[in-house]
């Protein structure tokens, strides 16, 4: 986990698609966040499928919430 | 979530403004200009006031049009924009493609066309038919129809290894090109010159691209159409193809 200027990131596993453009993540301490998708990946049309490893920024108001903000490769 | 707290805006840089609270970053708007000259916007928060803020800076700053994209199932996103003014500009269908020959069905290839399996086209005449192409696009419909972002032609790498290409009597006249990644392999482009389409060659190069990532294990593959594009939509349900959700291009004039 990184704690950067907005706050912690840290990586994870897609493991279901919700409604209304939200994901389930399992995160590598095994926790589950509730996580929407950045702008940047909305405008860049990447999508978000289950199995994706994923980069989340938790919520500093709600460490159960986060924000995908990029989609590793593989 | 509403804290209560007062946000304040800043514009950090001429693509990137900031919402605060107290000294915490609570959302952030970014800005895309696009080679076409459209302004995108996108709003990241963790408060819901912080939308408002942000959008309200940035709507200040900026001249109009401004676009912004929403999933057309990310329904409070969608209602926070058009509250703001947005409304849906373009629709666009993703759509699935199965790859099965079996669900596909097969194309017989018009009179006198043959097609070029990927990384067998040359890459000159590959990259005249890519400009022609875009001259037609570009005097006609125009790109800011399309649903994928298109990089300014002088920066455009034509990779022979990833297009199909239909040639007719020694010209390349049409050309599919294709992502190969398992499991999110895109169609990312299929187009036939303009005085030939409407003869099967457009169908023809989607078979055999779908047929190609069938033959590599590859399954269903992905394609965005827009929701105007008749002919387009015809050709994807044609082979099977279903819709799979849709994105939302919002604008404010």
């Amino acid at each position: 986990m990184a704690r950067t200027a907005n706050g912690l990131e840290i990586e994870g596993t897609v493991i279901e698609c919700l409604r209304d453009a939200t994901f389930k993540v399992e995160l590598q301490n095994g926790h589950h966040v509730l996580a929407h998708i950045s702008g940047k990946i909305r405008k860049h049309h990447i999508r978000i499928l289950p199995y994706d490893r994923v980069l989340v920024e938790l919520s500093p108001y709600d460490l159960t919430r986060g924000r995908i903000l990029y989609r590793y490769r593989n | 979530m509403n804290t209560g707290n007062t946000v304040s805006t800043a514009r950090l840089a001429e693509d990137r403004w900031e919402a605060l609270s107290g000294d915490r970053v609570v959302g952030h708007g970014d800005l895309a200009r696009r080679a076409d000259g459209r302004l995108f916007l996108s709003i990241d928060v963790w408060q819901d006031e912080a939308f408002d803020q942000l959008a309200a800076a940035m709507l200040a700053d900026l001249d109009r049009p401004l676009h912004t994209l929403v999933g057309e199932d990310d329904h409070s996103l969608t209602a926070r924009w058009e509250r703001l003014g947005f409304a849906v500009g373009r629709r666009e269908w993703e759509y699935v493609l199965p790859t099965d020959p079996r669900e596909t069905g097969t194309s017989r290839l018009p009179a006198g066309v043959t097609i070029l399996p990927a990384g067998e086209a040359d890459e000159g005449p590959l990259r005249a038919l890519d400009r022609a192409i875009r001259d037609e696009v570009e005097a006609t419909v125009g790109w800011h129809t399309m649903p994928a972002e298109v990089v300014p032609r002088a920066a455009m790498v034509v990779e022979p290894s990833k297009y199909a290409v239909a040639v007719l009597d020694g010209a390349y006249v049409g050309l599919v090109r294709v992502a190969r990644v398992p499991r999110r392999a895109r169609i990312g482009l299929l187009a036939v010159r303009a005085d030939l389409q409407r003869r099967g060659i457009g169908r023809a190069l989607l078979t055999h691209a779908l047929g190609a990532l069938h033959r590599d294990g590859i399954g269903p593959a992905r394609a965005e159409i827009d929701a105007s594009n008749a002919a387009a939509i015809a050709l994807a349900e044609g082979v099977g193809g279903r819709r799979a959700g849709s994105c939302l291009e919002l604008v404010r004039h």
